[in-house]
């Protein structure tokens, strides 16, 4: 009986931790590519979220299509950000606090828009699979779970790879840490940009896919979710998914202890102590100066 | 086969090169000098195309790129060394290179000026420390490193922006063989320096600036002995400045 209470409490740490760390993807790849601090990430969920949710369930199209699809809409909505809005605040120069406040707008004219059209009510997603449960440890593991936490972990190798080994991921990187260096050895640095903004947004959306079988969608999650996935990104060092996934999985099990131990009222508290302890002794993140670097 | 002509630019609004006419032919050595100030560095990112040509036209191989973006400009035939290098410096010194190699000018199979080994090969540090992040490197291999990354965008000209500036002689040396050498084999050169010595020791011909505009062309012998004329100096550059 004890065994099967830590060690759902575990599991549900760690499938909350990867949640917080899906987030942290975009917002990682964000300010790798942009150095942007993308505070509207927590929208491109809710939008591909939302989009999954009218094309699936009240259209009744094929899962797979629908997520498609919902993918594709995180990546239009991630170009036109940076073509139409981001990429006149760089030509003009516009100083670092110009995009927070442009992302914080854009991301209460989204949630506006949401509930607009969407209504109040917060909507679940159908979860991947067969809605099977496994019995692990005395603990009821979700089949949905399982999908979750796989896809976050290939994901995670997935954009190491693309940033390390790739052409276009290196370039995106370069771009960011000198424009000009790179623009004089031929990098399109405002075409790497956007590339960055639409990778954050389908990132954004696979998160949201994932995300809202568990939590339902509605206007008012986005912030709550950029909160949490900001906090995974920086306590892996803001730029490296691999560091998203530690932070995500320190916080998420911080919590599930914390909800055990005491109550949910003191979750938050408790783990932002714990994150501020974490940030004072180590600045840079939990994976140091390789987290700033190594992607 | 570089051509500037009545090139007005500067940082937004404000202009800064006023009325810049110059021209560096195929398999020649220009340099540019001048004081502190003078508008040279923001000459070399007008050429690079950094910084918005406001009036006049620069063109390469008469073909104009005057309104050109920046990134367009390496498959004209330019490479240009900034100010402090520019490398990466959390990537590799291999890393750094292919960036240059892939996203620079494609030339034609066969027609490539420098291949992958033709730098190791005026490069050692290339092979021997090919893994290495570029910011562990000294100020001089990292000068080397970026030498060599312009090499790989197999320009037909070379620019490079004071070169020598913080490095210690020996390294200053070093890096004057190399560009020696890339002479002549043929590369043309438009090397900024404020360091009339060794720019006349590399180049066959100068551009003066002050305050934004070319003020005088000197070459042959008025041009060699120039470093050593403490009155020419003076004249041109402004001040008791070392030559
Ligand atoms: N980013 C900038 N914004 C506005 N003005 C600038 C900028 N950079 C340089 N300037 C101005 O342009 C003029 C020329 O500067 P530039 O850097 O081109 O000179 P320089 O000849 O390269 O000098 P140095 O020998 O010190 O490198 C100076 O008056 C300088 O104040
Ligand atoms: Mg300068």
């Amino acid at each position: 009986m004890l065994l099967g209470l830590v060690s759902q409490s575990l599991l549900s740490g760690v499938t909350n931790g990867l949640i917080y760390a899906l987030v942290g993807f975009g917002i990682a790849a964000i300010f790798r590519g942009a150095h942007i601090a993308n505070v509207m990430q927590g929208e491109f969920s809710v939008v591909g979220a939302v989009v999954v949710d009218v094309l699936l369930v009240q259209i009744g199209m094929p899962y797979w299509a629908a997520a498609i699809i919902g993918c594709l809409s995180g990546a239009a909505l991630g170009a036109l950000i940076d073509v139409v809005f981001i990429r006149r605040l760089v030509a003009q120069k516009a100083p670092d606090d110009s995009y927070l406040l442009f992302t914080i707008g854009v991301s209460i004219t989204i949630s506006a828009a949401v509930l607009f059209l969407f209504g109040r009510e917060g909507h679940l997603l159908p979860p991947i699979g067969s809605g099977q449960i496994f019995i692990v440890l005395d603990a009821v593991v979700q089949e949905h779970a399982l999908w979750l936490i796989g896809i976050s972990v290939i994901l995670m190798f997935a954009l190491r790879y693309f940033y390390r080994r790739t052409t276009l991921g290196m370039r995106m990187s370069a771009a960011a840490i000198d424009p000009d260096g790179a623009a004089t050895i031929g990098i399109d640095v405002r075409a790497m940009r956007t590339l960055t903004f639409v990778l954050g947004g389908v990132l954004g959306a696979i998160a949201g896919i994932l995300i809202t079988p568990i939590i339902p969608v509605s206007y008012m999650v986005g912030l709550p979710l950029t909160l949490k996935g900001f906090s995974a990104a920086i306590l892996g060092g803001l730029t490296n998914p691999l560091g998203a996934v530690a932070g995500g999985l320190v916080i998420g099990i911080l919590e599930a202890l914390v909800v055990m131990q005491m109550s949910s009222a003191y979750k938050d508290v408790v783990t932002f102590s714990g994150l501020i302890l974490i940030m004072i002794f180590m600045p840079r993140g939990l994976l140091g100066r390789a987290g700033r670097a190594g992607g | 086969m570089l051509q500037i002509a009545s090139l007005v630019s500067g940082y937004d609004a404000l202009a800064v090169l006023h009325d810049v006419s110059l021209h560096v032919k195929e398999s020649e050595a220009v340099a540019i000098i001048g004081a502190n100030g003078a508008g040279k560095t923001s000459l070399v990112r007008a050429i690079a195309g950094l910084n918005r040509a406001m009036r006049g036209a620069i063109a390469m191989h008469g073909a104009d790129m005057t309104h050109l973006p920046a990134h367009a400009r390496p498959a004209h035939g330019i490479a240009s060394l900034l100010e402090n290098r520019r490398l990466f410096g959390e990537f590799t010194i291999e890393e750094n290179l292919r960036l240059a190699e892939t996203a620079g000018r494609k030339l034609r199979p066969g027609r490539t000026k420098f291949e992958w080994n033709d730098v190791c090969d005026l490069f050692p540090i290339v092979r021997e420390r090919g893994a290495t992040r570029v910011e562990l490197l000294s100020g001089g291999q990292q000068q080397m490193v970026a030498v060599a990354r312009c090499l790989l965008l197999q320009p037909d000209l070379l620019i490079l922006d004071e070169p020598s500036t913080g490095l210690a002689p020996k390294v200053v040396k070093d890096i004057l063989e190399v560009l020696g050498a890339l002479r002549d084999r043929g590369m043309a050169i438009l090397l900024v320096e404020q360091n009339v010595g060794i720019a006349a020791s590399l180049t066959e011909r100068a551009y003066v600036m002050s305050l934004g505009r070319i003020v005088h062309e000197v070459a042959g012998e008025e041009w060699r002995n120039f470093g050593t004329d403490e009155r020419l100096a003076k004249a041109y550059l402004g001040g008791g400045r070392e030559p």
